[in-house]
């Protein structure tokens, strides 16, 4: 099994790309970070007790009056950088994989199914995406929160203020996804293979999974990473604007936002720690999908 | 194609009325205006007043109809906040972000777009890695740190620039434009250039993919084979096929630049519809992002058709069908 | 007799700097993160469009750097005789910005425009049961009870020239669309609206003929909005702007340490609490208790006060810049109480004994309610909060939300314990007992910010009586006592008065003023 991955094409493609493999370890290394952060932090954000207002604006180790408790210092309430830098990446991963998630699937199956079947359906889809275009990821967040608000009782909305932010960041960006999967199938559907497939009589879904839907991989690939980043990118933005997550969840967008305030004060790590990570991060995963995207395209081999 | 024109404006109206009724029902949610209206001493009887008179004690739908009536008739209300009509103060901003956003635009193809042709030509080259890199740093960070990055670079520390607002304007029968002063270019600078990063990311890896798809294709390599000359290869033919989905980009882009000009506005301080927009969503000022929202949406309606124009322009095979 | 209410503010700083080098400017520019709505003195009753109107209108008394009541349109005021109300005797001599002379007349429109139903002000005048012009320079405010703070009251109430406003049909602030006082003025000040351009910028021009000694030297001032705090504060920096107000707590060092600034500060009078709710009979936010709510009891809420760390808070949250406060108007404004200047010490220790007899002893959790853009680091402070009171097992389930959500959510009694900032308006320790104290009556019109209705009967029966006393000693005795009571019910925890933070280059010479009003007036550019 093992002798197989590691003589596939695609990982001898992977061993030969430094900027690769640098990639992939950091972004598997804030993957594992993520995933054990309860296990591996000193200290829980989410938990008020464990950690204490008196530690609050320690700078980093190496700087004077840093303590050795903290190596990356502490935030304005006393938290441990690197503890809530742990489950800011957590939760952020978690929202924009999600989010990502549920974007191209929905994106994928409207554009397909609108640039295959065309007419009626196709002008539905794509108005619905008019309408979506026209409302900013901003306002979708906003709507979305409005309804939820307006749905649920406000005890349980707190709860579900992480759903209903990645499904804001989901809606806001299904289009790019339906639109390029559409305006390919376009192409695509005159070509004579798809043709040949739809006349010896095999059903839709089988066409588009098997035929269409290989040949725009490679575009797909390129919005699902840049959409990665996007989301992670679009919860601190929405976060910045205060119609994201509360400080008491703190994405790592929820900890730049906080970190803003800090910008001339003197306490710089407050807002450039979780920023740059947020940038290793996302240029990780950028450069990982670009990887991908030329690992998985047949015509490189 | 006359009769798919008709077709598609007629859509577009239930569009901008999706939106308007989406963007409405949106509002009750957002807060409670009179609270913002009013001061802290005006009695619970003052306000209740206040509400009935503006209509926000009737049936959602009710309000609803009231605001579509109106806004077909053209009228486009009050605001909330300062009284003025909604019309006047849109039409007031709308140029600011629309210069804003096409020089943003502008800055993004002007740069990706050769970028991304370069990167795709010389995949493995330094400066293509460099290119890449740089980029993708650029548009890792979020936007309103860069805009803050960029106001103490170049206007506190240097003081090359203005660090807010939008100066040395000049009014062309009710269009106020930046572009015919260099005040008004130096006050565009540092928010075009906040604000086109991302698109300009976006759009070189777009062509660069693209670009490098299409040299990949047979018949590149036949004419490859057959001695094309490479600047005629590339150029020509390449990038020729590489537009249809670039034009879509650019499409998609221009809501990109909307949405996101609502952020580098507010760290400008730039007096556009953005900014507007995020005032009145802090005070609740609901005709004001009712017709934003309205406005905005007509705007991609129209983009969206041009582009779909386009496509049919630029690929002989779907002006057929569409005929058909 | 003539009552002159005596602030001792020690808080408006005046500070006086040495000239630096070139005199160019005497064009101002400044900054703030407002915009005030409207240029109609009685449209809003909100702080940016009054601090900002009294550039340009006037009332018939003000208020000097110190916040203590000074004549302007009015020279001199006495009490009626023979009946509740006030004398006040007009200025002579004093123009409009277009010309047109002031007198009794403006008066009484302004009066009939203030106190109209289109008018958000019109509580300043509820007390008010006739006005009566005597003569062309003396008019009479008859008030319902004898009513000694009416000229206190009043301060911002501007005064607009009747033919201008009539002639420009607004002669009723707008209500629906806007009119002709919604963007243009005519009023007495020392400033002119030359340029208005809403939400973008607001330019004025000193006024040539104002009646009072100038004391100031801008040719030209330039107002402009900017919301984002570290834009403004790059605007100073980058030397676009001369003056800010406020900048952010943290960014304090950053000013003073750059050469050509200078930092301002003072404490605002806005006492920062915790406020209870006080009648609901169970908690609507928590997991383990049901069908009950510890906060009926005073000794819960005691604990509450007990459990926070003001001066930690001070230290670490505030950046040593706030004064605990024992009583919800600081030291200083009238009717404070010396009497109750003892405040619940932090001992956690006494919170837990309390909780326990409370019966508690392992605490509960309960439902938080703060802003996060309301007042200085409110975010930070709930959550500061929050962790002291989970250390006493107090465990809040913190939500916080910008404020055009939150007295929606506060009204609709959405809440366990909330936070609540109140600067009295007054500036007389009447105003939070009216406001917050008082138990919610609609009809009358009291106690309309008090949220979680705590209700005491001795409290309701204080107010009026308090309202009514002339002599000081005796008010100052029935204050004592609203202040003892609920003192000892625990009604509100305030905890501090937080601070003013301006900025300016440093040839600028300006007044702060402790509510937060800036006047133009008072500006020397060296």
């Amino acid at each position: 099994m093992f002798a197989r991955i590691w003589h596939s094409d695609a990982f001898w493609m992977f061993r030969r790309s430094p900027a690769a493999i640098v990639a992939a370890l950091c972004a598997a290394l804030i993957l594992c970070g993520a995933i054990f952060a309860p296990w591996i932090a000193q200290s829980n954000p989410y938990d008020l007790s464990s950690f204490s207002l008196m530690d609050g604006f320690l700078p980093p180790a190496w700087e004077d009056g840093g303590s050795s408790r903290f190596w990356l210092g502490t935030d304005d309430q006393g938290r441990d950088m690197i503890s809530s830098i742990l489950y800011g990446a957590r939760l952020s991963m978690l929202i924009g994989i999600v989010a990502m998630i549920i974007a191209t699937v929905l994106g994928v199956g409207l554009g397909l199914a609108a640039g295959y079947y065309g007419g009626r359906f196709d002008a539905i889809v794509m108005r619905i995406a008019d309408v979506q275009l026209a409302l900013p990821a901003i306002l979708t967040a906003l709507l979305i929160d409005g309804i939820a608000r307006g749905v649920l009782p406000s005890s349980m909305l707190e709860n579900l203020r992480v759903v209903v932010l990645t499904i804001a960041i989901a809606l806001s960006l299904w289009v790019n996804f339906a639109r390029t999967a559409r305006a390919s199938v376009f192409v695509e559907k005159n070509k004579e293979y798809v043709q040949a497939a739809m006349i010896m009589g095999q059903r839709p879904f089988r066409v588009m999974m098997w035929h269409i839907l290989p040949n725009i991989m490679g575009p797909l690939l390129v919005i699902m990473t840049v959409d990665l980043a996007s989301a992670i990118l679009l919860e601190a933005t929405l976060s910045f604007l205060g119609i994201g997550l509360p400080a008491d969840s703190p994405s790592l967008g929820t900890l730049i936002r906080i970190g803003m305030g800090f910008l001339l004060s003197g306490e710089w790590w407050i807002l450039w720690v979780p920023t740059l990570f947020l940038v290793i991060l996302v240029v990780s995963i950028n450069i990982l999908g670009d990887f991908l995207r030329d690992a998985f395209n047949p015509r490189l081999h | 194609m006359v009769y798919l024109i008709l077709k598609r404006l007629l859509q577009s109206f239930f569009v901008m009325l999706a939106v308007a009724f989406l963007a409405f029902s949106l509002f009750r949610f957002v807060g409670d205006p009179v609270s913002q209206m009013t001061g802290v001493e005006t009695s619970v009887e003052d306000r209740e007043r206040l509400r009935d008179e503006l209509g926000l004690n009737d049936p959602f739908i009710f309000q609803f109809a009231r605001f579509t009536g109106d806004l077909v008739q053209g009228d486009f209300g009050f605001s909330y906040r300062t009284r003025e009509p909604v019309g006047e103060m849109i039409a007031k901003r709308l140029p600011a972000t629309l210069e804003l956003g096409t020089f943003a635009l502008v800055i993004s193809l002007v740069v990706g777009i050769p970028a991304g042709i370069y990167t795709a030509l010389r995949p493995r080259g330094f400066v293509s890695q460099s290119i890449l890199l740089v980029t993708l740093v650029g548009v890792s960070i979020p936007t309103f740190v860069i805009g803050i990055i960029l106001i103490f670079l170049f206007g506190v520390q240097l003081a090359w620039l203005p660090t807010f607002g939008r100066n040395g304007t000049v009014d062309l029968g009710g269009w106020s434009t930046s572009f015919l002063t260099l005040d008004g270019w130096r006050s565009l600078i540092l928010p075009a250039m906040t604000l086109g990063v991302y698109q300009l990311t976006l759009t070189m890896r777009l062509v660069r993919a693209q670009m490098m798809e299409v040299l990949r294709s047979d018949y590149i390599r036949f004419a490859t084979a057959r001695g094309v000359p490479y600047r005629q290869l590339y150029f020509k033919h390449a990038l020729a096929n590489t537009m249809v989905p670039v034009i879509t980009i650019i499409g998609l882009q221009f809501g990109g630049v909307v949405a996101f000009s609502i952020v580098t506005e507010s760290v400008f301080q730039w007096p556009g519809m953005g900014l507007l927009f995020l005032e009145s969503i802090r005070f609740v000022d609901i005709p004001v992002m009712g017709v934003y929202l309205v406005v905005i949406a007509f705007f991609f309606v129209i983009v969206n058709l041009v582009v779909d124009m386009l496509y049919v322009a630029i690929d002989p095979r779907l002006r057929v069908k569409e005929a058909a | 007799m003539k009552i002159r209410t005596n602030l001792r503010l020690s808080v408006a700083t005046t500070l006086l700097l040495i000239a630096s080098q070139t005199a160019s400017a005497e064009s101002f520019r400044w900054a703030s993160n407002t915009d005030p709505q409207t240029m109609d003195p009685h449209a809003v009753n909100s702080a940016p469009v009054l601090s900002f109107l009294n550039n340009v209108y006037e009332g018939l008394v003000r208020r000097g750097r110190d916040m203590s009541i000074e004549g302007s349109l009015a020279e001199s005021w006495e009490p009626l005789e023979g009946e509740n109300g006030w004398r006040f005797n007009l200025r002579r001599g004093v123009t409009f910005h277009d010309g047109s002379a002031f007198d009794a007349a403006d008066v009484k429109f302004s009066y009939e425009r203030a106190s109209s139903e289109a008018a958000d002000v019109r509580s300043w005048f509820a007390p008010v049961a006739e006005f009566r012009v005597v003569d062309d320079f003396t008019v009479e405010f008859v008030t319902t009870a004898p009513n000694p703070l009416f000229p206190d009251s009043i301060a911002n109430f501007m005064i607009l020239d009747s033919d201008w406003a009539e002639a420009n049909d607004a002669a009723l602030p707008a209500r629906d669309a806007e009119n002709h006082a919604t963007r243009n003025t005519n009023g007495t000040g020392p400033f002119m609206v030359s340029d208005r351009d809403p939400g973008v910028s607001t330019t004025l021009t000193p006024y040539d003929g104002w009646w009072d000694t100038v004391e100031h030297n801008v040719t030209e001032a330039t107002f402009t909005p900017i919301g984002n705090a570290s834009t403004g504060l790059a605007a100073l920096l980058s030397g676009e702007i001369d003056f800010i107000q406020p900048i952010p707590l943290q960014d304090v060092g950053q000013v003073e340490g750059r050469d050509g600034f200078q930092v301002l500060e003072g404490l605002e009078t806005r006492v920062i609490m915790f406020g209870f709710g006080h009648e609901h009979d169970s908690l609507l936010f928590s997991s383990d208790v049901d069908g009950a709510n510890p906060f009926t009891d005073p000794r819960v809420r005691l604990a509450v006060a007990h459990a926070i760390d003001v001066d930690t808070i001070d230290r670490v949250v505030m950046r040593g810049k706030i004064e605990p406060v024992n009583q919800l108007v600081p030291e200083g404004i009238s009717g404070y109480s010396e009497a109750n200047a003892g405040r619940p010490e932090y001992n956690p220790d006494r919170a837990r004994e309390l909780l326990t007899e409370a019966g508690y002893p392992n605490g509960f959790s309960f439902g938080l309610k703060c802003t996060n853009d309301r007042y200085i680091n409110d975010e930070s402070l709930c959550r500061a909060a929050a962790g002291m009171l989970a250390a006493v097992g107090l465990n809040a389930e913190l939500t916080t939300m910008p404020v055009r959500n939150y007295w929606e959510q506060l009204r609709a009694d959405d809440f366990d314990m909330y936070l609540l900032g109140w600067s009295p308006g007054t500036f007389d320790a009447e105003h939070p007992i009216r406001f917050l104290l008082h138990s919610q009556d609609d009809e009358k019109k009291l106690g309309s910010w008090n949220f979680g209705n705590y209700s005491n009967a001795r409290v309701d029966e204080l107010l009026p009586a308090i309202q009514q006393e002339i002599d000081p000693a005796a008010r100052q005795a029935l204050i004592d006592e609203v202040v003892e009571i609920t003192q000892r019910d625990v009604a509100y925890v305030p905890m501090y008065t937080q601070p003013l933070i301006w900025a300016s280059k440093d040839n600028v010479d300006l007044t702060q003023r402790a509510d937060n009003f800036f006047l133009l007036r008072w500006v020397t550019v060296n």
